[in-house]
């Protein structure tokens, strides 16, 4: 479980965080939904403490995240970027095993994990194993990206925009075998994103963002049914359509 | 009758020589560039974490890198005097920048996603660093390896100014003595030295991320391999000498020294600028002087009686080009007004306020020009141009700017002063090739570095001072349409020079006495 206790983050006299609190459950998928300059991915980054909040707190399963030493914390916390971030000179495998390897996994145990990700995200091993990120189109880095993220099965998810820098139909596609993992059952995720449709796909709850600030918290269907604000109810405008597409898909 | 040689001769005659100061040229690039790297790497690494400092780290680094090289090792003299401490520690700061610059803009240019995807996975800033930063700016981090390393092989040569050996040894004192094959003999293996040098790393630099933690391991080590190479000369007198390079290279310098007198003395090669200072430091016990140099009398030396007469006369006067003297008849009667005026005390002073007292050589000239009754204002006349050179030391400053204010007050030519022409090979090249039209040339100088005849004449010429003048000016015009005026007077010949009180204590008044000294001593 995460509880986030009134923290607030300015840079250069500008809130980029304004006193936000929230409590995520254990599980729980949510999903961050807001325009660039929300605060949203800021809000991300102090989870894993690379960004470190002005005030407030935040409590892992009960433990504050500033009492254990920063490198520790991550490694138990699995991190999808946007742009991937996958290191050029390792190869998918290397990459992959990243953090097995920070946290002195033997080799033994680190193989078999790493194939059996990479099978899992549709990336035959025989074929990219060896690979180089560069060898790979924006989409099957993106797979390396989350199979990096899930390697040493953390129960804690963060996700900044993960499908953003791809095109629509490879996003569709990575994000239909994302969806199919069995690894994210119990795994708790937080994800940001400005795609109302990837919300209204992937959330439990939504958190709408704006200003540094929750604007209003809820199901998918609360946005809609009940808008805390004019805010809100103009974010949706015109959404109801997809939304309804999704609620019918699903049931 | 022609001795000349070819390159490749004078390579296979001195190729003993060559191939130790090839080495200690490695050796000397080496020490320095492993400092460089040492010191360097982990100063980049620290401001590109501390942006702040960089400014400051960079600046200052920039700004020791626009100093000449000359400048500074004029600078590191009084702290570390000569030889291969201030050699080193000069190399060491021309390389820094390059080191410092790449460590800081390589690890600075890594994709900031990955810096920030690495420690989002875990990894402390020491693992980032040696895992990611490091590696992934190694080839930035090698180039400027690289430009440090071709920085010190070329600066490298200046080290034979200050004792330190290397091949400047051959460059400069080929310069001096008009060998273009000596030149070529240092300048060469230095080019190629340099060349190889930036290929070799080249390869390095384009290592595969596999292998580059090893690289980067194994490189310091091989740097410390060729360190070694560097090992200063070491002879077995208790004296030691510093000659100029012009000096160790000449029949009337060390070479003579050796074989008419049989002096061995351990000897190291330094520059003119430096070595008065160091023999008064007690750097030095013997050095080969000009016997009119200032400093003579403001570092207290004595000058060895030369009793077997080694040194031919070197008597000054102005050389200029015949057809200039034709087309301006009034300027030759102007130029020889200095004639005979100025004996060896005088010159001795002039020097003296030049070199001891700083003062402007414009202002000494004139002051001399005065007190002679030669001083007029200048006529701004615009009847033509004529245009002066100058070697690089005071002596020729001086006598340039008593030429010029003559030419001047005396006619209506108009004057162009290059002065600081380097040695007597670019002085001589510019007046042959009608860049400059005189400069002030000394007849054993002309003899020996210039027209170079057969040793016998040499030894027949020598010692008088007008058969030497009428055997130069004879040849300057026949070869080169160039005419010797009248003598100015003084002879600023070579001459061994020791600090009067050693050379008291130890009774020694002539080079015979020297030689006498040393064998004594062994």
């Amino acid at each position: 479980m995460i509880v986030v206790k009134n923290i607030s983050k300015r840079f250069n006299m500008h809130n980029a965080v304004d006193n936000i609190s929230f409590t995520v459950g254990q599980g729980e998928n949510v999903v961050f939904l807001g325009t660039s300059g929300s605060g949203k991915t800021t809000l991300l980054k102090m989870i894993n403490r690379l960004i470190e909040p002005d005030c407030g707190e935040i409590l892992i399963d009960g433990r504050s995240i500033v009492d254990q030493r920063p490198e520790h914390l991550r490694r138990g916390i699995g991190y999808v970027f946007q742009n991937n971030g996958l290191f050029p000179h390792y190869t998918i495998e290397e990459n992959i095993a990243i953090v097995p390897r920070l946290l002195g996994w033997n080799r033994d145990r680190i193989a078999p994990r790493v194939i059996s990700l990479m099978e899992k995200l549709r990336l035959p091993p025989a074929q990219y194993l060896n690979a180089y990120p560069n060898e790979l189109s924006g989409g099957q880095q993106q797979r390396v990206g989350i199979a990096r993220a899930l390697a040493a099965d953390p129960p804690v998810l963060l996700m900044d925009e993960p499908f953003g820098a791809l095109d629509p139909i490879t996003r569709a596609s990575v994000k239909k075998d994302f969806k199919e993992l069995d690894e994210l059952r119990s795994k708790t995720i937080i994800l940001v994103t400005h795609d109302v449709q990837e919300a209204f796909e992937l959330a439990d709850r939504i958190f709408l963002m704006d200003g540094g600030r929750i604007i209003q918290e809820g199901k998918p269907e609360d946005m809609f049914d009940r808008p805390a604000t004019q805010y809100v109810k103009d974010f949706f405008e015109g959404q109801r359509y997809i939304f309804d597409h999704f609620k019918n898909s699903q049931h | 009758m022609d001795q000349r040689q070819s390159l490749w001769e004078f390579m296979q005659q001195q190729s003993g020589k060559l191939l130790q100061q090839t080495i200690q040229h490695i050796g000397l690039t080496f020490i320095s560039l492993l400092i460089a790297v040492l010191i360097g790497l982990p100063l980049g690494i620290y401001i590109a974490r501390n942006k702040k400092a960089a400014g400051i780290v960079l600046g200052a680094a920039g700004v020791l890198q626009t100093i000449p090289s000359i400048a500074l090792l004029g600078f590191l003299i009084p702290v570390l005097g000569i030889g291969p401490v201030p050699a080193i520690a000069a190399l060491f700061l021309y390389a820094l920048l390059p080191v410092i610059r790449n460590t800081y803009t390589g690890i600075n240019g890594v994709d900031p996603g990955v810096k920030e995807a690495a420690l989002a996975m875990g990894m402390t800033a020491t693992q980032r660093l040696f895992r990611v930063d490091l590696v992934l700016a190694f080839p930035v981090i090698m180039a400027g390896i690289r430009t440090a390393t071709v920085i010190n092989v070329g600066v490298g040569t200046l080290a034979a100014y200050i004792a330190a050996g290397g091949l400047g040894e051959f460059i400069f004192g080929g310069i001096a003595l008009n060998n273009t094959n000596m030149i070529l003999a240092g300048a060469i293996p230095a080019a190629l030295l340099a060349i190889l040098l930036d290929f070799l790393l080249s390869l390095v630099q384009r290592t595969g991320s596999r292998k580059r933690k090893m690289v980067l391991g194994l490189l310091p080590l091989v740097m410390l391999f060729f360190s070694s190479f560097y090992v200063m000369p070491i002879g077995n007198t208790r004296l030691l000498a510093g000659f100029t390079p012009e000096f160790m290279g000449r029949r009337d310098g060390d070479i003579g020294l050796r074989s008419v007198y049989g002096l061995t003395i351990r000897t190291v090669v330094i520059s003119d600028a430096v070595m008065y200072k160091a023999i008064y430091d007690h750097k030095l016990d013997v050095i080969s002087g000009y016997s009119t140099d200032g400093r003579l009398q403001a570092y207290d030396l004595v000058t060895l009686e030369d009793d077997k007469k080694i040194f031919p006369p070197y008597y000054a006067a102005p050389v200029v080009r015949s057809e200039v003297l034709r087309n301006y008849p009034e300027l030759a009667p102007v130029l020889n007004k200095l004639a005979g005026r100025i004996n060896d005390s005088i010159m001795t002073l002039l020097n003296y306020r030049a070199e001891y007292l700083n003062q402007p050589p414009d202002r000494i000239a004139r002051d001399f020009l005065e007190s002679a009754g030669l001083y007029h204002p200048p006529r701004n006349g615009k009847k033509g141009l004529i245009r002066l050179g100058s070697k690089i030391f005071p002596e020729q400053y001086i006598l340039t700017d008593m030429y010029a204010m003559l030419i001047r007050g005396f006619t209506d030519l108009e004057v162009d002063s290059k002065t600081g022409l380097g040695g007597t090979k670019i002085c001589f090249e510019a007046l042959v090739h009608q860049q400059i039209d005189m400069y002030p040339e000394y007849t054993g100088t002309a003899l020996l570095a210039i027209l170079q005849p057969p040793p016998a004449l040499t030894d027949r010429l020598a010692g008088s001072r007008d058969s030497v003048y009428r055997y130069v000016s004879d040849r300057f015009d026949r070869e080169y349409g160039l005419t010797w005026l009248d003598p100015i007077g003084f002879n600023n010949a070579y001459a061994l020079m020791m600090r009067r009180s050693q050379a008291e204590q130890s009774g020694i008044r002539t080079i015979s006495d020297l030689t006498h000294y040393l064998k004594n001593q062994k």
